[in-house]
């Protein structure tokens, strides 16, 4: 599908609006997407949210698939969709969303707002922290044997067993 | 009761208003693109009772609406009038919203995330807008436990909104910048920043009435204060040069007299569109910040920027209305509400 505004380039990116009245759609390339505001933290770097997760996604098809105890989705489904399936895929799933986070906002965890100050809640475990540290270097420096290890004793320890 | 649009706010000749918006999530509930529709009634029922809860501060000032019991019509005015997002509307399968009753705060359910809590003030009021979503978050956590990861933050179905889960916007008048043709290129400029601007009113290729929404969507790797002084940075920088291009026009002979004739036609027009009323009140609202036309508010502007777009002039008529019915009431309505400002 064609840009609506250029009619040049292909559309990547399709945004609801209000016209007279009523729900209306409009596809945009990424260059009309930046000129007009709309677009996401990706387009804005010229670069496609669905052709990051096709890379991530490239490797040979698992016979059978990993999906995730508490919504069933894949990680097929996810790159396909680009909607992660619930809080939990992101446990499960960890070691390949990683990256994908990364990708979209630069090597950097959470700063902001931790919720329930005050209230008792579960502190992860300053070995996780590291392990989790660890995973990432090594996902970084394609070092995927060591990696797998590591993801594996990073979920021994989240089910509270030893690594 | 009035309305958070008619409170007056800090640097109104070019700031109609903020706002902030958090996402969250229910943790162990499939997000909203994999839920049953027993998932979506559950979490419409958890979200309810949370926000109902005698003993939360929140009780006594949300009214709750089932997006299946209104029509097409009645879900695109609440759009026109800025309570919820086009993208919301979209579907009606079991959504729901809850809004106070000066509209300043909507918590909309069951959209991209469980829960979009959503702040409004007028004015360049991003500090105070997010004191207010934050309260609101701290209140419905205790209840409902929000998903979060310490590395991640808040966790979202959309990756990119990981972290903080905050758009923290502006609603910016440009009309001096649109003149120029400046618009686009700054819109292009500030992506790279993951900052966007786009047109509120009207077609995405085309907006209507000069006014931009200014937006923060870089949500992980900064706290919530830090998103919020950027963004503020960033839109004082877009209101002194909006200024600046004021300035160099608001003397020209032929600028005052369009400010004037403007104002001319919304007095006394019988029948006007909604393209040419966008067109007309923005040149207006930039003759008040000029100093040209005194006697009418920013706040009874925004008012009617909400109030006379086409389904919710079928709402207030109680009927679907032919295109020159519509735009008589539109008329009639606008020379009401400036009536008061007495003759110039």
């Amino acid at each position: 599908m064609l840009c609506q505004y250029c009619g040049r380039n292909p559309a990547v990116i399709h945004v609801k609006t209000i016209e007279n009245g009523e729900l209306s759609k409009c596809s945009l390339c990424s260059e009309c997407a930046r000129e007009l505001g709309y677009g996401n933290l990706l387009t804005g770097l010229g670069q496609d949210f669905n052709a990051i997760l096709r890379d991530f996604f490239s490797g040979p098809q698992e016979r059978e698939e990993v999906r995730c105890k508490c919504c069933g989705a894949t990680f097929s489904e996810i790159a396909r969709s680009g909607k992660v399936g619930c809080s939990e895929c992101y446990k499960t799933f960890y070691d390949r969303l990683l990256p994908i986070v990364q990708q979209i906002h630069g090597s950097v965890s959470h700063r902001g707002k931790v919720p329930g100050a005050g209230l008792p809640q579960v502190r992860q475990s300053g070995q996780l922290s590291v392990m989790r540290q660890k995973l990432r270097e090594a996902i970084d420096s394609e070092n995927f044997e060591q990696a797998a290890a590591l993801r594996d004793s990073i979920r021994a320890l989240e089910k509270g067993g030893e690594p | 009761m009035s309305r958070w649009y008619e409170e007056p706010g800090a640097e109104n000749d070019v700031v109609v208003s903020t706002r902030i918006q958090l996402s969250r999530n229910l943790a162990g509930v499939p997000f909203p693109t994999r839920m049953s529709a027993a998932d979506r009634h559950d979490t419409v029922r958890r979200i309810h009772e949370a926000v109902f809860d005698p003993n939360s501060s929140l009780s006594d000032s949300f009214q709750f609406v089932d997006m299946e019991e209104l029509t097409e019509n009645q879900a695109v005015s609440l759009v026109e009038r800025r309570l919820v997002s086009a993208d919301f509307i979209s579907d009606h399968a079991g959504r729901a919203l809850m809004y106070a009753a000066d509209e300043s705060a909507v918590l909309m359910i069951n959209g991209e995330d469980h829960l979009l809590i959503q702040v409004s003030a007028g004015g360049l009021e991003p500090d105070r807008a997010y004191e207010q979503a934050d309260r609101i978050d701290t209140i419905l956590n205790k209840p409902l436990r929000f998903a979060f990861d310490p590395e991640f933050g808040y966790l979202t179905q959309s990756p990119m909104d990981l972290g903080t889960g905050m758009i923290a916007s502006v609603f910016l008048h440009l009309p001096a910048l649109t003149d120029s043709g400046a618009t686009p290129r700054i819109s292009s400029n500030l992506s790279k920043l993951g900052l966007f601007m786009r047109g509120v009113y009207g077609p995405a290729a085309k907006p209507l009435g000069a006014v931009y929404q200014l937006s923060n969507h870089v949500t992980l790797g900064l706290s919530e204060p830090e998103a919020v002084a950027n963004l503020k940075s960033m839109a004082l920088q877009i209101i002194a040069q909006e200024r600046a291009a004021r300035e160099k026009i608001v003397r020209n002979i032929a600028i005052k007299d369009t400010i004037w004739r403007s104002l001319g036609i919304l007095l006394h027009a019988r029948l006007l569109s909604t393209e040419e009323f966008f067109s007309l009140i923005s040149v207006v609202r930039f003759g008040v910040a000029a100093g040209e036309i005194s006697g009418l508010s920013y706040e009874k502007i925004a008012a009617l920027m909400l109030h006379v777009q086409p389904a919710t002039l079928a709402e207030e008529s109680g009927k679907r209305m032919a295109s020159v019915e519509q735009q008589a009431l539109r008329a009639e309505l606008v020379r009401e509400a400036l009536k008061e400002m007495g003759r110039q």
